[in-house]
């Protein structure tokens, strides 16, 4: 295989990933939010802009409908359990992604069932060669990516993030300031969830194809190591941990044949190992949380500085 | 379409005696340790293989085949807490962060099975006699699962009512502070919960695997009704869970039916589970735990 190809290849997958990577940042870095069902927006997504792209709605609006319907489902799938414990979040979400993933493997008339359907590209020039269309895609792929980090770093250095975050370290805390926390929640997980969508759209497009196993719930564990590694509640660090899950990955698949086992068994083996030495070793991840940025702050670290220099 | 009610009330406790020896060790840890291990799922798996060497590949037999597995998943389950979870959470691990780390305990388990047996389905062969009770069709491997399930339903109750170490458990699992007070040692008891409610899931693995087929998701194919029966019994809770193992059971059984006569998949049956989790966490998060004494 072309190996320039190969290595842009491995460039789109990690924008894709690292706006999931952002999505779940935003609920679990910042919000304290355990989406142990990620992979359920991302399916959404995928599968909404398959079949919207099926009847010949232009790619831009199949992302955005896929990011709606995926925040919509986020708002049903969370409602119910935000304001029990954390625990309960996790679970139903996950199990609402297993069932998804059910419905789209037995209801054929969806979307092929078990084999899938073909996805057409968000974008396609006629006659252009597999280069030129990979960075197409690396260029549509960076351009969400870009706007899901803005909004992101809007978001969170914001006094709106502020209240996100003050809710995550003490929710009665929090509650006893007027700041509903179930609403807050639920908007966070709304926002994580369309991000996860658009991610999902963008990857069918540029697989050209959707089928049920691509929504496994590893994916959603490949995403929890990108932000564990990187470090939750700092946006550059899921960035990060983006790219070093998806080298790793690219990784072992060309070391395949001097491997004595199966690499996707290995790669697993060895993501689980280094989740838990990230737990054991640096729980806050590589980058640490980003300090707050507000005027107040920076005036007041501005006087703090100014008083030391005229001390000295 | 007539429908055999006998055979389904049947078949119904058939499925809640495996998912009650399942989600036991599940439920128990879940009370003590206060965070749901997600890698209960492939210590299942991992009784079911370890029994499968044992009677299959080694031909030894299946009686030795269930000790061994007990034995095996037992350790592991131990070893999970001793070796992760406890020293995790003596580092200040949220419950997040322990979640997590069941998951990707999960992950190396499942994928050393799979990389060690390799992912193809494996079947036992050992072949029962399948006889008619009046209008039911039964075979000897689900009368012995009823068998022993009710038998580990006794005996359970009677430890956990008339043994110091069942009082224990109680203690701990009702208010720790308080049984460290009274001098219980906390860690011991949670080490044996841990070991027993392994073992225990591995006696589902076989029974599962025997019935079905084993392969590494053997263990994550049932996590669903578990987690149900975990959460719909009252986490922690023993009787609950042996009442929602049977609901459940009830619930797949009759919902089966159900769907084949909307003309839906059957493959359904485990969005029941998932049905009934969400609807007791929106009407009673507890459970049914306080029709029950806490146990």
């Amino acid at each position: 295989m072309d190996p320039l190809l190969y290595g842009l290849d491995l460039v789109v997958f990690i924008g894709i990933f690292g706006i999931v990577a952002l999505s779940l940042n935003l609920e679990f870095g910042f919000a304290g939010l355990a989406n142990f069902g990620k992979v359920a927006f991302f399916l959404i997504g995928a599968y909404t802009y398959a079949l919207l792209s099926q009847i010949g709605i232009p790619f831009s609006l199949c992302l955005i409908a896929g990011a709606l319907i995926s925040a919509l489902f986020g708002l049903f799938v969370a409602l119910p359990t935000l304001r029990l414990r954390l625990d309960y979040l996790a679970i139903s979400v996950l199990a609402f992604g297993e069932i998804l993933r059910l419905i789209v493997k037995s209801e054929s008339w969806i979307a092929g069932g078990d084999w899938g359907i073909s996805v057409a590209p968000a974008i396609s020039i006629a006659g252009a060669s597999p280069r030129v269309g990979v960075l197409v895609n690396i260029g549509l792929v960076y351009f969400c990516l870009l706007i899901c980090f803005v909004i992101a770093q809007l978001l969170t250095n914001s006094p709106y993030g502020r209240v996100v975050r003050a809710i995550r370290e003490d929710e009665i805390a929090a509650e006893a300031l007027g700041k509903d926390r179930a609403k807050y929640k639920a908007q966070i997980f709304m926002i994580g969830s369309a991000m996860a969508g658009v991610a999902g759209g963008l990857y069918v497009q540029y697989l050209h194809y959707v089928l049920p196993g691509m929504f496994m719930p590893m994916v959603t564990f490949t995403v929890w190591i990108m932000v564990l590694l990187g470090g939750p509640a700092n946006n550059w660090g899921a960035l990060l941990g983006a790219v070093l899950v998806e080298l790793f990955k690219y990784g072992t698949n060309l070391a395949k044949p001097i491997l004595p086992i199966d690499p996707v068994n290995l790669q697993y083996i060895l993501f689980g190992a280094l989740i838990i030495l990230v737990l054991f070793y640096r729980p806050q991840g590589l980058l640490k949380e980003s300090p707050i940025k507000t005027k107040a702050l920076e005036l007041a670290r501005y006087g703090r500085t100014v008083a030391k220099n005229k001390g000295s | 379409m007539t429908v055999n009610w006998a055979q389904i009330l049947f078949n119904s406790v058939v499925t809640g005696s495996i998912y009650l020896l399942g989600a036991v060790g599940l439920t128990m840890t879940y009370g003590l340790s206060a965070f749901p291990n997600f890698a209960h799922a492939e210590l299942i798996t991992l009784g079911a293989y370890s029994g499968y060497l044992i009677a299959e590949q080694l031909g030894l037999g299946l009686p030795l085949a269930f000790i061994v597995a007990f034995l095996v998943s037992g350790i592991v389950g131990f070893l999970c807490y001793r070796g992760i979870f406890q020293p995790l959470a003596k580092r200040g691990a949220t419950i997040i962060h322990l979640m997590v780390a069941s998951i990707a305990l999960g992950f190396i388990l499942r994928h050393s099975i799979g990389a060690i047996w390799s992912w193809r389905p494996l079947y036992f062969t050992t072949s029962w006699p399948a006889f008619d009770l009046g209008p039911i069709r039964v075979t000897g491997l689900w009368l012995l699962l009823i068998f022993v399930a009710v038998a580990l339903a006794f005996v359970m109750h009677l430890i956990l009512t008339k043994t110091k170490i069942g009082k224990a458990i109680r203690a701990t699992s009702s208010n720790p502070e308080l049984a460290l007070a009274s001098g219980i040692n906390i860690d011991r008891v949670i080490w044996i919960t841990w070991f027993i409610g392994g073992g225990l899931a591995a006696i589902a693995g076989i029974f599962r695997a025997a019935d079905t087929q084993i392969w590494p998701m053997t263990g994550w194919d049932i996590i669903l009704p578990m987690f149900a029966v975990a959460i719909l019994g009252g986490i922690g809770n023993f009787y609950g869970a042996i009442v929602a193992a049977l609901i459940v059971g009830l619930a797949e059984n009759i919902g089966v039916v159900a769907l084949a006569a909307l003309g839906l998949s059957t493959s359904y049956r485990m969005g029941i589970a998932f049905v009934i989790l969400i609807v007791t966490l929106i009407i009673k998060p507890q459970g049914l735990a306080m029709l029950f004494r806490r146990a």
